[in-house]
């Protein structure tokens, strides 16, 4: 079994051993860390203290000797989002640092994703996010899409007060598996009921995994609107998608 | 505290008693937040979005909370975008059952150097419209019951202004130049303070969202205590802070600022709250909406109102603004829970 002291990066075992209490978390954690390569950590703990000068450098360093984009990805960036989700879960860091790191990702991924389309590297599953109709608050929903992308999903962003057309039209147009719905507002919470129904008249209710989330919203909630789950936050929301498309969150 | 020494007070006494923390004759039901509901529109024929911009139909929705739901205070400031309007904002005005807001996906400023407070600040529509609907109450009301006012913070105009994302990020990137931008921002919460507390506000709902859902209690100690402990200073009535969310873990900072009260959120177990602030802010709430007023039933309100008196909370209302569609029924709950645990504990 790998060890704290197998992961090079000092950054990276502190970010471990410091934030990180969940014994499961801790193993999964050390054992991916320890077997990824030096610069690829490099590109963890950077993104994890929010440099996103140092990620652009180091993903154009690592492309340039050959690594693959895939691997920068998942090793680099993805990890390195993972300790940040888990910091954000447990109250270490709050928003302004997600955002940091989100930036962080930003920059990586400019330089992997046009290699990863070119190359038809499909992402974990395409996520179609929205804000419903009449809320325009998005920090929430932009927290769960950061999280998503940075766990590698494809996110579709429809933005703020979204119909239900538009939340169809972009689960039809991007063959999205995945629907997630954000309200910050009670009084525009009851639109996820609406749009839910919306989907069952256009007969695609079956087609699609429907998550809800945000302030207001409860488990008693989503099951009463007929949601296929509620993600209390945006780690949660990772969760939530990753189980319904079958993967170890 | 309640002290049945204390001979019947006013509505307003009541308050004012309960934000100085001097005795009182049974705990204040106060909103430093709106109480406004779509049954309540109905009742009074002064709907959403009109009731936000019309001086009268504010007036009117705003005094249902007294004279239909028995609060003691009257707050008619239902929204949290009439400096954001005024300083330029895009709006997004809505239905009669949905809130407006600011369209903060379309800043209107990017730069410190882009703030500006205009000359009209305090005769735009939407600023004008609260100061009018304050003098139609205290015209209307008198001494009778505290009329509350409500001026927004800095943090908030930043959100407002510079949008969420890119003013958290530069509070990380340049903490030099957001502390410039909440200077320059401060001067219009104290403009329209000192607007309604001119027109007869009794005292003034100060929101500002450094919430713990958002931002460390480090931030708020970092960017606001000394600005909000300003404010005390300057702005002359008594300030109920306002913070959504989890705020545990700055109470105690914000009870050093010398505000009267915090409005404090659900998120935050009212003995827990008491226990931090330790008499010296008086505390405002801290009913639950979307679980409890929105969604559940009298006996539950009355359950969370009790738990409040119980950990001695000063003042009791709903935690924020409520849900339009919350029924009058649970509303109506607060108050009589109130008046019935007081009763049950007049000897104590």
């Amino acid at each position: 079994m790998a060890e704290l002291t197998d992961i090079v990066n000092e950054t990276i075992r502190r970010e471990i051993e410091e934030y990180i209490e969940r014994p499961d978390e801790v193993e999964r954690n050390v054992g991916l860390f320890a077997r990824t390569r030096p610069l690829m950590q490099e590109i963890s703990a950077a993104l994890i203290e929010g440099d996103d000068g140092t990620v652009d450098r180091l993903t154009k360093r690592a492309l340039d000797e050959n690594i693959d984009a895939l691997e920068i990805m998942d090793d680099g960036l993805i990890a390195g989002m993972g300790i940040v989700g888990i910091k954000f879960r447990d109250n270490f860091i709050y928003v302004p640092e997600v955002l940091a790191c989100a930036r962080a990702m930003k920059a990586g991924m400019t330089y992997i994703e046009p290699i990863l389309s070119a190359s038809g590297v499909k992402p974990l599953a395409t996520v179609v996010m929205g804000t419903v109709k009449g809320d325009l608050h998005d920090i929430g929903k932009n927290l769960c899409i950061m999280m998503l992308r940075g766990s590698g999903f494809s996110v579709v962003d429809l933005g703020v007060d979204t119909s239900d057309d538009e939340f169809i039209d972009a689960v039809e147009e991007h063959k999205a598996p995945i629907l997630g719905m954000s309200a910050l507002l009670t009084t525009t919470m009851p639109n996820m009921g609406r749009t839910i129904e919306a989907f069952i008249d256009a007969d695609l209710r079956e087609d699609v995994k429907i998550m809800v989330g945000g302030a207001p919203v409860t488990q008693e909630f989503a099951d009463d609107m007929g949601a296929d789950a509620y993600g209390k936050d945006a780690l949660d929301c990772v969760a939530v998608a990753k189980g319904f498309v079958s993967v170890q969150a | 505290m309640a002290n049945v020494q204390v001979q019947t007070m006013t509505s307003r006494e009541r308050v004012l008693a309960g934000l100085r923390r001097d005795p009182v004759d049974r705990t204040p039901v106060c909103n430093p937040t709106s109480v406004a509901t779509v049954e309540l529109m109905d009742l009074v024929d002064a709907h959403f979005p009109e009731a936000n911009r019309d001086p009268r139909m504010m007036a009117r929705l705003a005094a249902t909370g007294y004279t239909e739901l028995g609060f003691d205070s009257i707050m008619p400031v239902f929204s949290i975008i009439q400096e954001s309007s005024a300083l330029g904002c895009k709006m997004q005005w809505e239905q009669k059952d949905n809130w407006p807001t600011v369209r903060m996906r379309e800043p209107i400023w990017r730069d410190v150097d882009d703030i500006r407070i205009p000359n009209d600040f305090l005769t735009h529509p939407d600023t004008a419209c609260v100061i009018e609907a304050i003098k139609l109450l205290k015209m209307e009301f008198g001494d009778e019951v505290a009329i509350i006012g409500k001026t927004m913070g800095p943090w908030t105009l930043g959100y407002h202004c510079f949008g969420v994302e890119p003013f958290l990020l530069m509070s990380l990137d340049d903490p030099g130049k957001t502390k410039l931008a909440l200077e320059r921002m401060k001067e219009a919460t104290i403009q329209f303070g000192v607007a309604q507390i001119e027109a007869g506000a009794d005292a003034l709902t100060l929101p500002d969202h450094a919430t713990g859902d958002l931002v460390s209690g480090e931030y708020y100690d970092r960017y606001l205590k000394d600005m909000h402990a300003e404010f005390v200073d300057l702005i002359p009535a008594p300030l109920i802070l306002h913070i959504c969310g989890r705020t545990v873990d700055r109470m105690n900072s914000i009870a050093e600022t010398g505000m009267a009260a915090f409005h404090f959120d659900s998120k935050n177990k009212p003995q827990e709250s008491m226990d931090i602030i330790r008499d010296r802010i008086s505390l405002i709430g801290n009913i639950n909406n979307p679980e409890t007023l929105y969604a559940k039933e009298p006996e539950a309100v009355r359950e969370e109102v009790c738990a409040n008196l119980e950990a001695g909370v000063h003042m009791i209302g709903p935690e924020c603004a409520i849900p339009l569609q919350t029924s009058i029924e649970n509303l109506l709950a607060i108050p009589r829970a109130v008046r019935d645990w007081h009763a049950g504990h007049a000897d104590n």
